[in-house]
Formats: structure tokens, C-alpha cells, sequence
């Protein structure tokens, strides 16, 4: 009996299991919606793990290990990395999931807006008790470097400009 | 699985082992693969206990021109070619050594080696002083003096100008918009046009589940970590691969190696100044202002259909942040007529940097543009 073509037989059928079964899982999410935080995993997922060991226990007890064994056992995570992620790609790429994300950052936004001004007040307060430049007068300063560099350059092309014009002038 | 079904698969498996007889064939494979556990064993002990900080961007460049923050480098090379190259990358995000990443795992080496006048925008890290950065400043004042400065110091009259990922968006704008600097030829790798296919990232800051103009005004710039945060949740199953891959390749050096160099810069993420995240959100994932022909740069409309030098396109198969017909849409839009398109394999990163880059991309890149330099 050839066992690599059985085992690779038993790896397709386990790999076909795991597409099937993240298929099905992420539409069965996405149907139940907001009752969806109360179906068990575990009653979806046991029946696959089971017959998914035992598969695998026919693989390894059908002959010598090998070490295509290690190289098939990375196969396997592999596939089963890429059905999760194929999976959550298909949730995420749900409008429910996105209305979901705004209101996280919606949410996240108002409390972080009050906390970042409060912190941006005490931190100022405590600065000019020390004698130190606030962030805001470190970043104004930076930024008439910026406006000053600005103005540099300008004047730099226009003295290009009208060198560029005298020469223009002078040659024949 | 019960204890019992456990022990059974144990007991089986010894019996099969003990009965069964090991080819010489087998025991060499054993062997090979006991020397690479010893090997993952080695290294993965000292990336632990003694990690190499990777060498990177070991191209020898030059510092032509700075503004700000933005800095041009113009890279060592024989210079065949007559016309300078200028490659925009993203801004923001993550660091451009990604390009320069490792000898012989290097874009700009490759095309330095090609003979070509290597010229490199790095727009830099922002800080809270940049917050008024705009795409359109980008756009109207910093692309058209690094462009200026490439020609000076080239002694060129026309150069070619490739733009990477967000920096083909940004470079088309310019091009489209600058028609009295000499674009001779204009490349986009991996540059999203039509922001209607963009796929997750049009999702989730599509104008009804995101508020860009409240997002901006409460946080301000977009610290890297965010960005960072918003890269991973595309893929979060990337991690974990990532891991797998490099236990099963612990054993090589050379992948440790490229894995440490890459590692470190998949996790040099770099924050977003504020004004230009927000009109980079509404003016092009929201708008799509850039395809519709909406968009105005400095007073100037931008019409792609104002970019008539030879263009060409490179998409990215497996390509989830630039799919490949967001891509492709620069091909329909340009006046030019000599387009091509090409879709080569590979993920957004992995299109320039890695071993499968050297294969597909680079040559096909420096051999479209070399005849044409």
C-alpha cells in the first residue's frame, strides 16, 4: 500500500474539511447577527476536531514516521492558518463589522477626547510651574522654523529666476 | 477526544513504528531533520539571548537636497542611463529602507546595479509641528523641488519618476498637474487609483461607519500605533504565519537573517500628520476624487488623463491593500499611448521586497524602463 499517496489523501480531505467547516461558521455568524454571542462554539467544532484527530491518528499508525510527516504536519497548520484567515476576511469585509468599528472608535473617541485635554491642561500647568517650554510653545517654534525654511526657498528661487533672466538678457 | 481514543493512537503508533523496518533513505531524513531541530535550537537561543540588530539601507547614497523633514538621496551607481529615476514611496506608514533592505535583497540595489541614476524621497518622520501637512503641500511643493533638485544635480533634462504604493497616488497628482516638469517616463507599483475597489480599507472608512473630520480633530496626528493597529487588523492571522514560518526555517541563517531585517521593519510604524491623513481619507478613500477627476492640486485640477508619457502599471496578485483592478484603473485613465499593465505574483510588500521580488518584479521594472532612459 502506497501510505504517501494515503496520507495525502487523508491531508486533502482534512484540508477540504477545514475550508467547508470556516465557511459554514462564518456564515453562520454573520446569519445569526446579534444572537450570535449565544451559539457554543464547541457544539460547531468538537464533531470536526474529532474526526480531524482521528484522521490524523490513521495517517501516523499507518506506517513508519517519516519525516514528510513534520513537513505535512506544517501543510496542515498552514491550510488551517489560511481558512481562519480567509474566514475572518470574509466577516471583516462585512458592512455590520465596519458599523461595528466606527462605534468602537466612536466610543473610543469620546472618552479618549476629554482624557487627552485633561492631560494636555495638567501637563501645560505643571510645565510653566517648572519654568519649562509647554509642547505647544516647543511645536510654535518648530513651526516658524518650518515658514521660515518656506520663505528661504522662495526667495532662493526667485533670485534663480531672475539670474536665469539676466544671463538670458546678456547672451546674444 | 477521550483518554482512551489518546492512548490508542499512541499504541498504534509505537506498534506501527517498532514493526515496520526504517529504510537507510528514511534514517538520512531523520538525521537531516534532527541537525535542523538542533540547528532552530541554536538560533532561536541566540535571538533570544544575543540578537544581531540587522544591517540595513547599506547602499551607499548621498544626501542631495532636505526640506523639512523630506530628505533626497541619490544612491551610488555607474549611471548608464541618461535619464535620473526618481522613486516616491509612501508617506507616513513605515520607513522606505524596506527597499534597501538587505545585499542582495535590495530594489535599489538591483536598479543601482542596472546602471540607473538612483534618486530616493524619503518624506521622513512627522512630528506635531507637521500636523498642517497636507497631500496637496506634498503634492504642489515638496514633489516639484525634489523633482527640480533631481534635475540639478543629474545635469538631466528629463527623469523618470516611480511611485510606490500611496506614493503613485500622490506622484500621478503631481505628474498630471506639473506638465512643465520633463516626466519622461512614469511607473506605479502597487499605487491604489480607483478607491472604489480598494477592499477593506474603503470598507471601513466608507463616510457612513467613519467620521474622518472628528477623528482628526480629537486625536490629531495618527500615532503610529494606530496605524500599526490598522495594518495588523487586515490580516491578523499574519502574525501567527509569520511565526510558523520562522520556527519551520529556524534552522537557516540566511532566512534568520532576512526574518530579523524585515521583522524589525514591520514594526517601524510611522505616524500620520493630521491634515494629511484627513484629506488623504476624504479626498480619496471617501471621494475617490483622484478617478472621478474631482480633485484640485494648488488651484489645478487633476486630470490623469494629463499624464500622456509612457506609463507602466505593476499590481500585485495576492495584493489586499492595493488589489490589483484598483490598480490597474491608472492603465484607463492616462492620456498616454504606450500603457502596459502587469500583474505579477505576490502581497503588497512582498511585490518589491523579498527573494520572489528579485525574480518578478525588479527585472521587469528595470528592463521596461531601461530602453526607455
Amino acid at each position: 500500500m502506497d501510505t504517501t499517496a494515503t496520507s495525502q489523501q487523508l491531508f486533502d480531505l482534512w484540508k477540504r474539511q477545514i475550508d467547508e467547516g470556516t465557511q459554514a461558521w462564518a456564515r453562520v455568524m454573520t446569519e445569526a447577527g446579534a444572537s450570535a454571542s449565544r451559539i457554543d462554539p464547541a457544539t460547531f467544532w468538537r464533531p470536526l476536531m474529532d474526526q480531524g484527530i482521528s484522521t490524523w491518528a490513521r495517517v501516523m499508525s499507518q506506517g513508519p514516521a517519516s519525516p514528510d510527516l513534520m513537513t505535512q504536519w506544517k501543510q496542515f497548520l498552514d491550510q488551517w492558518i489560511e481558512a481562519w484567515s480567509k474566514a475572518l476576511g470574509q466577516a471583516m469585509g462585512t458592512e455590520a463589522f465596519a458599523q461595528s468599528l466606527g462605534k468602537y472608535l466612536d466610543q473610543w473617541l469620546v472618552a479618549q477626547g476629554p482624557a487627552k485635554k485633561a492631560g494636555e491642561q495638567s501637563m501645560e500647568a505643571m510645565l510653566q510651574s517648572l519654568g519649562l517650554p509647554s509642547r505647544a510653545q516647543v511645536t510654535g517654534v518648530a513651526r516658524q522654523l518650518v515658514e521660515l525654511e518656506e520663505r528661504l526657498e522662495r526667495l532662493e528661487d526667485a533670485i534663480a529666476a531672475l539670474l536665469k533672466q539676466k544671463d538670458g538678457k546678456e547672451s546674444p | 477526544m477521550g483518554q482512551e481514543r489518546f492512548a490508542d493512537v499512541v499504541d498504534r503508533f509505537t506498534r506501527g513504528y517498532e514493526a515496520a523496518e526504517v529504510s537507510p533513505e528514511v534514517l538520512k531524513r531523520w538525521q537531516e531533520e534532527l541537525e535542523r531541530s538542533q540547528a532552530r535550537m541554536k538560533n532561536f537561543a541566540r535571538m533570544m539571548t544575543d540578537p544581531v540588530e540587522p544591517r540595513t539601507g547599506q547602499t551607499p547614497r548621498q544626501e542631495v537636497y532636505k526640506k523639512n523633514k523630506s530628505r533626497l538621496y541619490r544612491y551610488e551607481s555607474t549611471r548608464t542611463g541618461s535619464t535620473p529615476l526618481l522613486f516616491v514611496p509612501n508617506l507616513g506608514i513605515s520607513r522606505p529602507y524596506i527597499f534597501d533592505l538587505l545585499p542582495g535583497g535590495s530594489f535599489v540595489e538591483h536598479m543601482t546595479k542596472q546602471g540607473f541614476d538612483f534618486y530616493l524621497l524619503d518624506w521622513g518622520v512627522f512630528g506635531p509641528e507637521d500636523n498642517d501637512l497636507t497631500v496637496e503641500d506634498c503634492v504642489t511643493k515638496i514633489l516639484p523641488r525634489m523633482a527640480a533638485k533631481v534635475l540639478e544635480s543629474s545635469g538631466a533634462s528629463e527623469l523618470s519618476v516611480l511611485g510606490y504604493c500611496m506614493g503613485a497616488p500622490i506622484s500621478a497628482c503631481f505628474v498630471a498637474t506639473h506638465p512643465e516638469v520633463p516626466v519622461k517616463n512614469f511607473i506605479d507599483m502597487a499605487g491604489p487609483i480607483d478607491f472604489a475597489k480598494v477592499g477593506l480599507f474603503g470598507l471601513w472608512l466608507d463616510p457612513r461607519f467613519f467620521d474622518v473630520d472628528r477623528f482628526v480633530d480629537t486625536i490629531g496626528a495618527i500615532p503610529a500605533d494606530m496605524v500599526k493597529a490598522g495594518f495588523k487588523l487586515l490580516k491578523p492571522t499574519m502574525d501567527l504565519s509569520t511565526s510558523l514560518n520562522l520556527w519551520w526555517n529556524l534552522w537557516n541563517d540566511k532566512y534568520v537573517e532576512g526574518f530579523s531585517a524585515l521583522n524589525r521593519w514591520a514594526n517601524e510604524y510611522v505616524a500620520f500628520p493630521s491634515e494629511f491623513f484627513r484629506q488623504w481619507v476624504r479626498d480619496f478613500y471617501q471621494g475617490n476624487k483622484l478617478y472621478t477627476g474631482e480633485l484640485r492640486m494648488g488651484g489645478r485640477p487633476v486630470h490623469l488623463s494629463r499624464i500622456t508619457c509612457p506609463v507602466l502599471v505593476v499590481g500585485a496578485k495576492e495584493d489586499y491593500i492595493a488589489p490589483p483592478e484598483c490598480v490597474k484603473a491608472l492603465l484607463g485613465a492616462v492620456g498616454s499611448r504606450e500603457k502596459e499593465y502587469v500583474e505579477l505574483p505576490g502581497g503588497h510588500i512582498s511585490l518589491i521586497a523579498g527573494r520572489g521580488a528579485a525574480v518578478h518584479c525588479w527585472p521587469k521594472v528595470s528592463g521596461w524602463l531601461a530602453p526607455r532612459s
